[in-house]
């Protein structure tokens, strides 16, 4: 009885949607996966990384290498190295952005955020603040120099 | 029913389980290092294709509804109940 009234109310099969439905599903759980495969292949920071501390405060980044060199405002690093950066902030929340090399960690008072990278093009390449940290974060500016040892 | 939801399991897990070879896998070879760029662009297109065609599919099926059951279209015929006047 009640597949009959299923069947008069729909009229018409449904195999269709199922299908609609399942290729959705498939669909988020292949974007699910992806994601949560790349952040994971990201996050995974090689033994041998050298390890920079890195200091946000108003309004410029101060860099601390494994050696006790410090650095202000810019940065030296060697290019085919990783890096790990260890981010943490003075006063209020920044966030450290190397934007060529899609680099981003939120630096926050009282807590380290980590990120590693390995840089592996020479140059120059501009350090920003990316969270409005006040009047003169437009201009909390950094530069990393990526520089070849070997050549 | 059964058929499709071991489907959908099916279809999951050839979407999960290359993704945890991937992890597994991640190297802790010297020397070599991922490049971010790659992987974090990578990923954006991949997922930005996927938006575009489930964007796709939802508003084409909507598109096709919308036309398909218009009152005007040669094809449209009223349902049983619409029909009998009663539901």
């Amino acid at each position: 009885m009640r597949t009959q009234v299923r069947g008069k109310m729909s009229g018409h099969s449904t195999w269709p949607e199922w299908v609609y439905v399942g290729v959705v599903v498939a669909l988020l759980c292949y974007v699910g996966a992806e994601a949560w495969n790349i952040e994971r292949i990201i996050e995974h920071v090689p033994e041998d990384a050298k390890l920079i501390k890195v200091q946000g405060q108003q309004w410029l980044w101060t860099f601390e290498h494994e050696d006790g060199t410090k650095e202000i405002g810019e940065l030296h690093l060697e290019k085919g190295k990783a890096y790990k950066f260890e981010v943490t902030s003075k006063d209020v929340i920044h966030s450290f952005n190397i934007h060529d090399y899609t680099v981003l960690m939120d630096a926050v008072p009282g807590r380290i955020n980590t990120v590693w990278f390995s840089p592996n093009i020479e140059g120059e390449f501009p350090i920003q603040c990316r969270e409005y940290c006040g009047l003169i974060h437009y201009n909390m500016r950094g530069t990393l120099i990526v520089e070849d040892k070997g050549a | 029913m059964k058929l499709i939801i071991s489907s959908g399991v099916v279809l999951a897990l050839l979407a999960i389980l290359p993704s945890i070879q991937y992890v597994l896998a991640a190297g802790d070879s010297t020397g070599e290092y991922l490049d971010r760029r790659v992987e974090i662009w990578g990923l954006f297109y991949r997922l930005m294709i996927v938006a575009f065609t489930v964007g796709t599919v939802v508003s084409g099926m909507i598109v096709w509804l919308v036309l398909r059951f218009r009152e005007s279209n040669p094809k449209a015929k009223p349902t049983s109940y619409e029909d009998s006047g009663s539901w």
